[in-house]
């Protein structure tokens, strides 16, 4: 009980200072938003309880300190990844001795990002996580087609499941751009902030800034809002394509994060009045219309909201953007992605960008509540 | 002890209620942004201006309704997110100012951030602080 109540305390205590210095509470994102790499530290300490929730997992540790004990949050990655890995809730107990080196917050709490967590008792490493490789594709196999020859974006059969995957990029960047970044989208050299995309000035001042504060600010992590745009089709969960051939639309559903998705309609209506009557709201995923072209999908989405960020990394837009994106499927494993970005409030030219997806068959989309109802 | 965690509790409502609101993530100076301008002889104490961006130029209204007076020019610039505004309005006496605000850009990455600095126009000169709805 004592170690609940202590719990408890820090806790509240983390989340008011969170919340006092504005620095907010974070989802399932880039880590050096609220740790810092230059600062590593080791703890040995008590486990005092286990919070096996969204969007990352925190082990409280109780560390010595003379004769009282300091409380310490560890944070893990998140349920998803822990699971994946053969982690769970059971791993560790309160009252476990373990060790955890990492690195510390930025904001002085005590809170630990760790890197590696270990049983004092048994020497054994725990909350391992192994990047997640897309499955080996051994043979070519046929793009799945539907009865009148037009591609199945989605499952090859009606008895089959399966979504999308292992983006080769996972930040938007223009097409014949190299630069490096971490898989948040998080550049290495904050001086190549120019050469991801050709931004206007504002733009390229406040990607900078967005650069500068780690993304710490993104509305998709904070606040959850929904990844509108091509970054849906960047994040690590994937998406899956529910395709609604008797109504004439496509529902590109979100993995790992709240349940939200877009609504490509191919039966040849207007960008307004998609809803009912003269519905032109923006909308965090946009009005989207699409139309076969061969074997590719194309569609053309406008009337974007501006309260998302767009991309990893974020690259700002404005309620200007228009989006026309192709999908290609050229054998059952592959989906060619190209995006070409129109967005005269915020860039000096239209750019393109493209990447590949890779089908992860049998299996359901992965699912998580965003923030797992924390405050 | 049941009452030290029912006050941190409080502690933590108490800044969860003063949290930043979600960010507008376009441009910064778009939206509807509330404020005051005073003291002066000139002019009330409130000032309301609303802007928008078409992607090369920013254009707007300053106090719509009975006061109205359109944006004659205004401009961010982003080396340090310095916001210059004109226009043309009326003192009480119904006589035409032209005023010439520039400012700040503070809180950035908030949907709240506010933009502050000095006025000047009709002889007078102030300071002003506006913050965005």
């Amino acid at each position: 009980m004592k170690n609940r109540v202590s719990t408890a305390l820090v806790v509240a205590g983390l989340l008011a200072a969170a919340l006092g210095s504005a620095v907010p509470l974070l989802a399932h994102h880039e880590i050096l938003a609220k740790f810092d790499d230059t600062k590593p530290s080791t703890i040995t300490g008590v486990v005092s309880d286990v919070d096996w929730k969204n969007p990352h997992v925190h082990v409280f540790v109780n560390v010595k300190k003379g004769n009282d004990a300091e409380n310490w949050a560890v944070e893990l990655e998140s349920i998803l990844d822990l699971t994946r890995n053969g982690w769970s809730e059971e791993t560790v107990h309160p009252g476990d001795q373990v060790t955890v080196n990492g690195i510390l917050a930025r904001n002085g709490s005590r809170q630990l990002w760790s890197k590696s967590f270990k049983l004092t008792k048994t020497g054994k490493e725990v909350f391992t996580v192994a990047e997640a490789k897309a499955p080996a594709v051994l043979s070519k196999r046929p793009t799945p087609r539907w009865p009148d020859n037009v591609p199945r974006l989605g499952a090859p059969s009606a008895s089959a499941q399966g979504y999308w995957a292992y983006p080769s990029a996972t930040a938007l960047v223009e097409d014949g751009v190299k630069v490096e970044m971490s898989k948040h989208g998080l550049l290495k050299n904050i001086a190549d902030a120019p050469k991801v995309a050709p931004m206007q000035p504002w733009a390229l001042a406040l990607y900078r800034e967005r650069q500068r504060r780690f993304l710490a600010d993104d509305p998709t992590f904070i606040n959850c809002k929904p990844p509108g745009g091509p970054r849906q089709l960047q994040l690590s969960e994937g998406v899956q394509f529910v395709e609604d051939r008797e109504r004439q639309r496509i529902f590109v559903l979100l993995g790992g994060g709240n349940t939200n998705y877009r609504i490509v309609y191919l039966d040849g209506r207007g960008h307004q009045g998609q809803v009912g009557g003269d519905d032109d709201n923006p909308l965090y995923y946009g009005r989207s219309v699409g139309k076969w072209e061969g074997d590719t999908l194309v569609t053309d989405t406008r009337g974007f909201n501006e309260d998302f960020w767009f991309t990893n990394g974020g690259l700002p837009h404005t309620d200007q953007l228009t989006l026309i994106e192709r999908f290609t499927r050229p054998d059952l494993d592959t989906l060619n992605y190209e995006v070409s970005v129109d967005d005269p409030g915020a860039y000096t030219r239209t750019w393109k960008a493209s990447w590949t997806m890779h089908w992860v068959a049998d299996q359901e989309l992965p699912r998580q509540l965003c923030q797992d109802n924390r405050p | 002890m049941r009452a030290t965690i029912i006050i941190f509790t409080l502690l933590v409502a108490s800044f969860a209620s003063t949290a930043p609101a979600t960010a507008q993530e376009g441009y910064p100076l778009k939206g509807s942004w509330v404020g005051t301008w005073g003291p002066s002889k000139l002019h009330d104490n409130d000032l309301l201006v609303v802007m928008n961006w078409d992607g090369k130029a920013v254009s707007g209204q300053v106090n719509p309704g009975t006061d109205d007076a359109k944006m004659k020019t205004a401009t961010l610039n982003p080396e340090g997110w310095l916001v210059h505004m004109e226009f043309d309005g009326k003192d009480k006496a119904g006589k035409a100012v032209s005023y010439v605000l520039d400012g700040k850009i503070d809180g950035l990455a908030f949907r709240n951030r506010t933009i502050s600095g000095t006025w000047k126009g009709g002889g007078e000169s102030g300071q002003f602080k506006l913050q965005r709805q």
